[in-house]
């Protein structure tokens, strides 16, 4: 069953790449970490609760922003203290945003979603005594563990230890989230999703779990900022900017939303596809549109939905 | 005071097309309960090819004073061709959840995005002062307003009325409100209910075309306009009350409102400022002013 | 012992009155059935009793408590579950995890995160039984949504059961149920609300053959007004309202 083995074979060939591939294709595949973990947390909200977020950009953005204050302005290195307050910022956010926008489903939904990581563009761009404008603001290079590494030059630094890092990364966030789909919690969240009437009366606080879910999702995505964020040593207004939360729903419709690995493979396979389009032609955002109508009109569940018929939510 | 007189007719101008626009959105949503994502992309669409349009036709010798009839006909021609190549894309998730709607009207905005690049390039557009051409008024203390926006104020008006009209009081009318209202019925007594909706929906693009085409001399035609616009039209649509041509009205002269006196006063906040008072409305009336659909 | 109870329930909505003064009380052991012509009101009844309308005036109680709007989640956790008239159920959930909803919201594992659900005994073998109890057991692992349109009703019904609740209402349990199987389907309800002790059964149905073969009560709502409050053979007896509730057919 290739189902079954496609998580181990991806880890094996993930961890195994930089002995494989060179520098180029491991600088390539770092995104996909950052996307990777974003789009997890995306899935809880759309493929298990039926939220589907046109903003999700939002707390990417966070994420990449609270890298550079930490480093650049209060000069801590750590990563790990780092990610600490990603996840605190996000949460600060996503629970007023989040309590707004779970009153509301569907198009509200997704178009509030957009709203709110516009205005937060908006802001990163127009205050840019405390934000860096549309220059944004350095994010130094993290100590991993404590380590600076600071033998290694940039792309040994980035291919090497970070690479490893941010791979084990995204096989735990990827283990807790599936820890989370599997659990009854999880369960109640695709009841929401399915019939949010009927889930009221078996017992389920709908407007709490989809707040919850959002969070949840929240602080996967700031995580990914700060993943995303340390390659290109770079946090921009642009992080927020709507193609950011648009690429990420093609990553999820690319790889499938109705399996669990789905957009996480979703991430990996856009990077390739970008990379490829991108040599071609600079007009990639025609081509992966239209990719997206195709993917939407005649294979809607995407790359793992051709493999995965019944569809594997919680195994 | 001549002060509030021009941001009022500020916020009068932006209202105006953000009425067109909007009630081209309500339109759509009342008859095929479709929500067009990419109306931001069609409203920039418009306004490119308004300009490529004018700027043709006065290269051409045509005198500057036609410049409203000719930003009308470029985005009524524009709309009437990709209206139907649009609409005939959308009908392919029209039985669909909701969420491949949202998802395709979505990869249009990307496609379309493209589109202009490949047309225009990334730098703005704009058409100079030839709105000038139908002079200026004053309006006191020396404040100069352009005739053309009245014409723009005056021309959303007249198409309000002429809205009411055709909704309400044609045989067209009668039978998109029964399409609106019940799809299965309509085609029972012999409405060709999918030649309906390729009319509604293109008379909706339409007005995003032409709205996209009349605020070009105020603005320059640019790659962000479009996704501004969505959130704007939008905060109408919430605050009107989706599915409501009156809502449409009311939401636009709000949000124009709104906009004209945060330009006025602090720019910084004119974001902000619109987006508060669609929490206000979402919060205290989800349904929005006079709001048919529910969230 | 009165354990659910409207009184004087009015619901207007705008000018149209929906409901007039009702008043009626389902005591602990009643399986009570509500009929009425259509347009009576009985929808709009279940949905005040079950805490989905607010009526205008007067209270709605269930053992003691206000129940009024205060919506499905509260009332679950006070033992009061619903099933549908029209099929309600989540299409892409499988028969096993339906059920599982309910045990979970009994049981109050909804809070945990990282506990694994396949792994939990408890509630699998309270599925599985609940599932035993309505024939469901051979469709465990099947999609909800693609269950044939009897057994999707069965389902309903049977994850309300899996909320063990106190008092049950049903609305319509048959409808959609072929006249040969309609009588199963009351017998597998009776039995099951035995086995899982639901105390008082409450139904809206239009099979008078059913009502007046399970009821220990009929309720009969006609213009939003209670019309008759009785036994079987009390409404037998009563030639207006039979006329009126089941028309020229006599039973």
């Amino acid at each position: 069953m290739i189902l079954r083995w496609l998580p181990l074979v991806a880890c094996a060939l993930i961890f195994a790449a930089p002995s494989i591939a060179g520098p180029y294709y491991i600088t390539l595949l770092l995104p996909a970490f950052g996307y990777g973990i974003a789009l997890l947390g995306i899935n809880l909200l759309f493929g298990y609760t039926g939220l589907l977020s046109f903003g999700h950009a939002l707390f990417i953005a966070i994420g990449a922003y609270s890298a550079a204050y930490m480093t650049s302005k209060a000069g801590i290195l750590h990563i790990e203290a780092i990610f600490a307050v990603a996840i605190a910022a996000a949460l600060l956010i996503a629970v007023p945003v989040g309590l707004l926008c779970v009153r509301y489903v569907k198009i509200f939904f997704g178009i509030l979603t957009l709203a709110f990581s516009m205005l937060f563009y908006s802001f990163l761009f127009k205050f840019y005594h405390v934000t860096g404008g549309d220059e944004g603001i350095k994010v130094l290079r993290p100590l991993l563990f404590g380590h600076a590494f600071a033998e290694r030059d940039k792309v040994s630094y980035l291919t090497g230890p970070f690479y490893y890092y941010m791979a084990g990364l995204l096989v735990i966030a990827t283990a807790i989230m599936r820890r989370i789909a599997s659990s009854p919690f999880g369960l109640r969240l695709r009841a929401v999703r399915d019939n949010p009437q009927k889930a009221e009366y078996l017992g389920v606080r709908v407007r709490l779990h989809r707040l919850v879910a959002f969070l949840i999702s929240a602080v996967y995505g700031a995580i990914a900022g700060v993943a995303l964020s340390v390659p290109t040593g770079l946090a921009d207004p642009g992080l927020a900017y709507w193609l950011q939360s648009g690429n990420l729903i093609f990553m999820l419709l690319l790889g499938g939303y109705t399996n669990f690995y789905g957009p996480a493979i979703g991430a990996f396979a856009f990077i390739f596809l970008h990379d490829q389009v991108m040599s071609i032609t600079e007009y990639w955002r025609f081509v992966f549109g239209v990719l997206l109508a195709v993917i939407v009109i005649f294979v809607p569940r995407g790359l793992m939905g051709l493999l995965d018929r019944r569809g594997r939510w919680a195994t | 005071m001549i002060q509030i007189v021009n941001i009022l007719l500020g916020g009068l101008f932006q209202a105006a097309l953000l009425f067109l626009v909007s009630s081209g959105l309500q339109l759509v949503f009342g008859v095929q309960k479709i929500v067009n994502l990419a109306c931001g992309a069609i409203y920039a669409l418009g306004a490119y090819f308004g300009i490529a349009a004018a700027s043709h036709m006065f290269d051409l010798g045509a005198p500057r004073a036609l410049l409203v009839p000719i930003l009308l006909l470029s985005g009524i021609a524009l709309a009437a061709v990709i209206g139907p190549v649009i609409e005939r894309l959308l009908r392919t998730v029209y039985e669909r959840d909701e969420h491949f709607q949202l998802l395709l009207t979505f990869a249009l905005i990307l496609i379309f995005e493209d589109v202009i690049r490949i047309f225009w390039g990334t730098s703005p557009q704009q058409l100079g002062d030839a709105y000038l051409v139908y002079g200026r008024i004053g309006i006191g203390s020396g404040i100069l307003v352009p005739v053309y926006n009245f014409i723009v104020i005056g021309f959303a008006a007249v198409f309000a009325f002429a809205m009411q009209w055709l909704i309400g009081h044609t045989r067209f009318g009668a039978i998109v409100r029964a399409t609106a209202e019940n799809s299965r019925m309509s085609a029972a007594v012999g409405v060709c209910v999918s030649g309906i909706y390729v009319r509604v929906f293109t008379l909706g693009t339409a007005l995003g075309t032409v709205g996209g085409a009349l605020a070009i001399p105020a603005s320059a035609a640019s790659l962000a306009m479009g996704i501004d616009l969505i959130v704007d039209a939008f905060a109408v649509v919430i605050i009107g009350g989706l599915g409501s041509m009156k809502g449409a009205l009311y939401g636009a002269v709000i949000v124009g409102l709104v906009k004209a006196i945060a330009i006025a006063t602090l720019p910084e906040i004119e974001m902000l400022a619109i987006y508060l008072i669609v929490i206000a409305v979402l919060v205290l009336k989800p349904s929005g002013l006079f709001g048919k659909g529910a969230a | 012992m009165s354990l659910l109870e409207a009184e004087d329930v009015s619901v207007h909505y705008g000018a149209y009155c929906a409901l007039a003064g009702v008043t009626i009380g389902v005591s602990e052991g009643e399986f009570v059935s509500i009929v009425g012509p259509n347009g009576a009101g009985k929808t709009t009844l279940v949905n005040v009793l079950t805490g989905l309308v607010k009526p205008s005036r007067g209270s709605v109680r269930f053992r003691g408590n206000d129940i009024a709007g205060r919506g499905p989640v509260y009332l679950s956790k006070l033992g009061l579950a619903r099933s549908f008239q029209l099929v309600n159920i989540f299409p892409e959930l499988t028969v096993r995890e339906t059920i599982a909803v309910a045990v979970i919201s009994r049981l109050g594992r909804g809070k945990s995160w990282f506990r694994s659900l396949q792994a939990d005994r408890e509630i699998r073998l309270q599925v599985e039984a609940t599932a035993e109890l309505f024939g469901l057991r051979g469709r465990l692992e099947e999609r909800s949504g693609a269950l044939p349109q009897g057994d999707k009703k069965l389902l309903d019904v049977a994850s309300a059961f899996a909320l063990r609740p106190v008092a049950i209402l049903l609305d319509e349990p048959t409808s959609g149920v072929s006249t040969a199987e309609k009588n199963h389907v009351m017998k597998l309800m009776v039995a099951a609300a035995k086995e899982v002790g639901v105390l008082s059964l409450i139904q809206v149905e239009h099979d008078m053959d059913l009502v007046f073969g399970y009821s220990d009560r009929i309720i009969a709502i006609h213009q939003g007004r209670v019309l008759a409050d009785t036994t079987p053979d009390g409404l037998r007896a009563n030639a207006a309202v039979m006329a009126t509730v089941v028309g020229k057919t006599s039973i």
